[in-house]
């Protein structure tokens, strides 16, 4: 396998029997923004927790920048420069938008750290910067999104993975995230998105994995995944025929 | 209004300078009223390092009060031909070492329980701590432990403890407001607010709960070494008080749970109400206390501050009109 900012080898997770992740096996390249998709269940969600240490793998490796991160505590794999937007927005919900984002840059990669200078960067580059003062548990769903984002960035990690963050957004909402995104990638950060909607994906991604039932049954590049045939089986599906 | 850090500072200390006259010009019955609000402020306070916050809210921290005051006196009465002031600081060190000690070989087990079961795991750690004291007759609880006087000879104990219980407080809220400050301090907040998510960004969560468990212990327990010398004579019921776990909870939802200034502001009011105003109640004291705790946490769950807070935010526009 070639050697990417990380590399996933033959990663399984078993729970109680069932197989979330079976034998997956890829590496992001850097700077590059690549989607995770599949059906729901297909355990794009558990390989995020795989990657960020939340949960154990039953087999398998995971290497960051050329490290063995498989079985490091979830804070440490923070320290190392992987952040994470959650699918659920989870906001720090009693403290300031700004606070929220403070906290992720006075955490998050190891190293010398301009807390001021990042906090603002970050709550910038999301687009959050004149909601800055305000309290997290006052913004809209489309902001809370935002906000996630920015605080994962803070952290300053060099991957950004990202859970659904256009999830419940409508199309305006959706245009803006895929924007901040896009910025984030241009900032040098690597993104690894998991994504429902799929105009989003083919805009954005340089390259797209495909899960079904834990396996990895398709990679490469929108055009040739979206004409795959085993993945229209499995989750694209065919276009309707037209009406006559 | 939001003060700077040396204006904090400052307006902590010119509080501290004002409260100090109390004993000059207050008759004795306010000085021991004083003492009481003082002491209960700095317990208070050091309560929130964990329970407020890092959310972690034990309903145990007089186990500390009594660790550190039982050690402090078992010391102290085998130490003779020193001057008072370094007696009583050998007390201090001793007892806060001996719940440093404690509390740093409990975290491991203890921290990994959150919430509800937290709180309760902490009530029996405080009920094991008085029954080992009571039932071993190394420490005297049941009979009851003489504390050397540590009082200078021409000035009223009450006096003097009331000073002491103040320089204690005062250090206690200090030590509170630089960790609050910190990185250490933003930490904590994270994991009162989102342990998970602060795991995620970094945070050693770990790590910090079981230092600002200890921090807070150890604080706790040195405030009942004071206790211990103030009373004089403590047994196993003077300091393993289940009203005491129970006060320390309320001060911080009536001042404002997570902030600084809101445990201070709890125990000074609660005292005063308990002490002052419904003093005169006898019996029915404890159910207008009680009665009082339900109507502020129903109609301010924020305390105090809380309520400040609101207004504030209040003025602010809304985020949606702030696009």
């Amino acid at each position: 396998m070639s050697t990417g900012i990380l590399t996933v080898d033959r990663l399984s997770k078993n729970f109680r029997g069932l197989a979330a992740i079976a034998e997956v096996s890829f590496a992001i390249q850097p700077r590059s923004i690549t989607s995770i998709i599949g059906p729901n269940g297909a355990g794009k969600s558990t390989l995020f927790n795989l990657i960020t240490g939340y949960v154990e793998p039953s087999a398998g490796e995971i290497h960051f920048h050329g490290r063995r991160i498989t079985g490091l505590a979830t804070n440490r794999i923070a320290e190392l420069g992987i952040a994470r937007a959650f699918q659920i927005a989870r906001p720090f919900r009693d403290l300031s938008v700004h606070e929220n984002v403070r906290i992720g840059a006075l955490f998050g990669k190891a190293g010398a750290r301009d807390v001021a200078a990042t906090t603002g960067k970050s709550l910038e580059l999301a687009g959050i910067g004149h909601l800055a003062q305000q309290p997290a548990n006052a913004l809209t769903v489309g902001q809370l999104r935002h906000l996630e984002v920015a605080r994962a960035i803070a952290t300053r990690g060099d991957l950004l993975l990202a859970d659904e963050p256009c999830a419940g957004l409508n199309p305006t909402e959706t245009a803006a995230m895929i924007d901040v995104l896009r910025r984030v990638r241009a900032d040098g950060v690597t993104v690894v998105l998991v994504e429902h909607d799929m105009p989003s994906v083919m805009e954005i991604s340089d390259r797209i994995l495909v899960l079904d039932a834990g396996r990895l049954i398709a990679d490469g590049a929108p055009a040739e995944v979206a004409s795959n045939p085993q993945v229209i089986a499995a989750y694209l599906g065919s276009p309707e025929p037209e009406a006559a | 209004m939001k003060l700077n850090p040396t204006q904090t500072l400052l307006a902590m200390l010119a509080a501290a300078v004002i409260l100090a006259f109390g004993p000059l010009v207050l008759p004795p019955f306010y000085v021991r009223v004083g003492q009481l609000m003082v002491y209960s402020a700095g317990l208070a306070v050091a309560w929130a390092i964990l329970g407020g916050f890092a959310g972690y809210a034990s309903f145990g921290n007089a186990a500390f009060i009594g660790v550190g005051a039982f050690a402090a006196g078992l010391v102290e009465g085998n130490i003779s031909g020193i001057a008072p002031p370094l007696l009583l600081l050998v007390g201090l060190v001793v007892g806060g070492a001996c719940c440093g000690v404690l509390s740093a070989a409990i975290s491991y087990p203890i921290l990994r329980l959150r919430g509800t079961f937290f709180a309760i795991a902490m009530l029996g750690v405080s009920h094991v701590c008085a029954e080992v004291t009571n039932n071993i007759d190394f420490f005297q609880g049941s009979l009851g432990l003489n504390f050397p006087s540590v009082v200078p000879g021409d000035i009223d104990p009450a006096n003097y403890f009331y000073w002491l219980y103040l320089a204690g407080g005062l250090a206690v809220l200090l030590i509170a407001w630089q960790i609050r400050r910190s990185r250490f301090g933003a930490g904590l907040l994270s994991i009162r607010e989102d342990e998970d998510t602060a795991r995620m960004l970094g945070v050693p969560t770990e790590r910090y709960k079981r230092l600002a468990f200890v921090i807070s212990a150890v604080l706790t327990g040195m405030l009942g070494v004071i206790y211990g010398h103030s009373l004089g004579y403590i047994t196993t019921e003077s300091v393993y008080r289940d009203d005491t776990n129970l006060s320390l909870i309320v001060y911080s939802m009536l001042g404002g749970m997570g902030t600084l200034f809101g445990p201070v502001i709890g125990a000074f009011a609660l005292v005063f109400i308990t002490q002052v105003l419904l003093a005169r109640l006898l019996d029915f004291h404890l159910f207008a206390t009680g009665l009082l705790l339900v109507i502020l946490v129903l109609a301010a769950p924020g305390g105090v501050l809380g309520v400040t807070r609101s207004f504030s935010l209040r003025r602010r526009p809304s985020p949606v009109a702030a696009e």
